[in-house]
């Protein structure tokens, strides 16, 4: 009896304990959806972090009674006079904001030209995604009135104010920031740098170690060092990077830190991850096909290469897929390589942000936007369960290629 | 009889451990020699020294010499790679590669180079014909050879090593881990074979030494005990330790 019920209480600890995990991280996961995923939108994926202003007169071709506007009837508010429609939004920045949903074709909104100095009056067209700042505007009288954002007040009065109008002069807006391209593309940059300096390297290493290493003390500390790496904080490979890897950078042209100091520091960070699982991967092929290989004549790097790391493919890439999840969840060696500014248009040598760093940017500044944080995180979480997906295929793709 | 083995004073050492001691015998060429004796008795580790496998064992020592066409395979002028291509081997076992069943017999002559495909169709071909397995496995020569039955893996390893076409195949308890159809069909083979090969086999059943073998060897706490003609070794051995273990009085 005794018996039995030590038996059951220990049963329960299990129990409660898996349920304790899965409220834990069901909890976080409902947090993240229900803060980020009205954010999430084709926009987000594919804009541009920083807005762009413009400012813009209409044109002095553009006949107001030769071009007819036609009705509408989808969301916002529309003024058929003008051939445009509002409403009210809150941007990934937290803003309250006065968006276009809809300009019609033979709006004045769609014959402009730019007032900017230097753009030398280019030809614009107010899209729908813009944010409306302010107008200028002729009324009843023939004079030019000036209309605010806080005159606007919502999308509702600023229309009423513009059927009242006579004629548009001009309109400042701006494009709403706050996606998470260029940010996208650098976590991928880091992915591909990354891997492609630490695979190579990582699976020779491994090899050495497993195939060809004798059992001398070198060789036992060369394995300390490397399990011991394992355990080193990432700040620290950041610093390292900063310090011994930029010089390398500045040999390819890089002038400041850069996406691809990033890379190389990730790359040493990973190789440790890299070499470790190889080795349990080449641990596991049974010596009775490395016999079986040598016994025929075949030298030992063609053992290796066409039988052994054949076997070896599937924990190899689970390393990658360790790796690939490293590399998009680390922020804290980034920091000093490739800097926290976000970037919209991120190449190789330039800074830029991944995903994560980007999250910390977001938070670290004078208004945290938990939302705009909790949509990259979701982001994050797709991502990484995509790669996990395709990784696996690929494992079973090769396996059975090898078969 | 042409000799194709000529094994003299091996002594072999697992660190401090002697395995081998003092062992001298001739391997005839288109015979089978075969090697009985009770369980780490050293006649694997002996049939290893012929092809040099033991050189994977980490602290294995040699000394002494095998002299085989004139030169010592353990001199340091011998091509270790070359000899192993001579000399193939087949493992107590069945070792078949995770590929296809063509790949497996096309590995070795590819590892040499040959990349000629019509060579290597009729390589595989006649391979699989040699060890009667043509006829089972030839409308799926591109299937896994993990699919086989135990026996089938283990003559496709036979396969394998013919494709190399080596003078002498050495087998290391080939049946040990085979229903009995398919271990009389590796004995068959194994007769068959001895008119091209020499043939060495490790085995731990007297009868079946008895019925493929000319020449065997008795092996005894690393020692070669008695070695003659297989017929007179099971008729009239002349070491009472001999007659003790063919009798089955131990082992």
């Amino acid at each position: 009896m005794n018996r039995l019920v030590k038996d059951n209480i220990l049963k329960g600890i299990t129990y409660v304990a898996s349920a304790l995990s899965v409220i834990v991280l069901a909890a976080i996961l409902w947090y993240l959806v229900s803060n980020g995923l009205s954010l999430i939108s084709g926009d987000l994926i594919t804009g541009d972090y920083y807005a762009t202003t413009e400012n813009a007169a209409i044109s002095p071709d553009y006949s107001y009674t030769e071009m007819e506007t036609q009705e509408y009837s989808g969301k916002g508010y529309y003024s058929k006079k003008w051939g445009i429609a509002l409403e009210d939004i809150t941007t990934a920045h937290n803003d309250e904001e006065i968006s276009v949903v809809y300009v019609d074709p033979n709006s004045p909104f769609t014959h402009m030209n730019s007032l900017v100095a230097g753009e030398d009056g280019m030809e614009l067209s107010l899209s729908s995604g813009s944010a409306v700042q302010n107008i200028y505007y002729e009324d009843q009288n023939g004079e030019t009135v000036f209309l605010s954002r806080v005159q606007m007040k919502d999308a509702e009065n600023t229309i009423k104010t513009l059927e009242e109008a006579e004629g548009i002069v001009s309109i400042n807006y701006e494009s709403i920031g706050g996606g998470i391209r260029g940010s996208i593309f650098a976590t991928l940059y880091l992915i591909l740098i990354s891997l492609l300096i630490s695979l190579p390297i990582g699976i020779a290493s491994a090899i050495y170690l497993h195939e060809y290493a004798t059992k001398n003390k070198i060789n036992s500390l060369i394995r300390q060092g490397i399990d011991t790496l394992t355990g080193v904080p990432s700040i620290v490979y950041g610093l390292m990077g900063v310090t011994v890897l930029f010089p390398v950078t500045q040999l390819v042209g890089a002038t400041s830190t850069s996406i691809l100091l990033g890379g190389l520091t990730l790359a040493i960070m990973l190789l440790p991850t890299i070499i470790r699982s190889t080795e349990e991967a080449l641990i596991v092929v049974p010596k009775s096909l490395r016999d079986g290989s040598l016994s025929l004549g075949a030298t030992k790097s063609q053992t290796i290469f066409k039988v052994v790391l054949p076997c070896a493919v599937n924990g190899i890439l689970t390393g990658v897929l360790l790796g690939i999840g490293r590399v998009i969840g680390e922020s804290a060696a980034l920091v000093y390589t490739t800097s926290t500014v976000i970037s919209d248009n991120p190449s190789i040598l330039s800074q830029g942000t991944s995903l994560s760093l980007m999250i910390w940017s977001i938070m670290s500044g004078e208004q945290p936007n938990y939302e705009l944080a909790s949509a990259i995180s979701l982001i994050i979480l797709v991502i990484v369960f995509a790669i996990n997906i395709i990784v696996k295929i690929i494992g079973k793709r090769l396996a059975k290629s090898f078969v | 009889m042409e000799t194709c083995f000529d094994v003299k004073n091996i002594d072999l050492f697992y660190g401090e451990k002697q395995a081998l001691k003092n062992v001298n015998m001739e391997i005839y060429k288109n015979c089978v020699t075969a090697f009985i004796g009770p369980s780490g008795c050293g006649k694997s580790t002996f049939i290893r020294c012929l092809n040099r496998m033991n050189d994977l064992i980490e602290g294995c020592k040699v000394e002494g010499e095998i002299i085989k066409d004139g030169l010592d395979i353990y001199s340091p002028k011998q091509d270790i790679v070359d000899l192993r291509t001579r000399v193939g081997m087949v493992f107590q076992k069945p070792n078949p590669f995770p590929m296809s069943i063509y790949d497996n017999i096309a590995y070795g002559p590819r590892c040499q180079g040959l990349k000629d495909k019509k060579k290597l169709d009729e390589i595989v071909m006649t391979s699989l014909k040699q060890v009667a397995l043509y006829d089972e496995v030839h409308d799926r020569l591109g299937e896994s050879a993990i699919g086989l039955s135990g026996g089938q893996q283990q003559r496709l390893c036979i396969a394998r090593c013919i494709a190399m076409s080596p003078e002498v195949i050495l087998m290391d308890e080939p049946t040990s881990a085979l229903d009995p159809i398919s271990t009389s069909k590796i004995e068959d083979l194994c007769l068959e074979l001895k008119k091209d090969y020499t043939i060495v086999i490790v085995t731990h059943n007297m009868q079946q030494a008895a019925r493929i073998s000319d020449y065997t060897a008795f092996f005894l706490m690393g020692e070669v005990v008695e070695m003659d003609k297989t017929d007179t070794i099971f008729s009239h051995p002349s070491d009472k330790r001999t007659e003790n273990y063919i009798t089955g009085r131990f082992g």
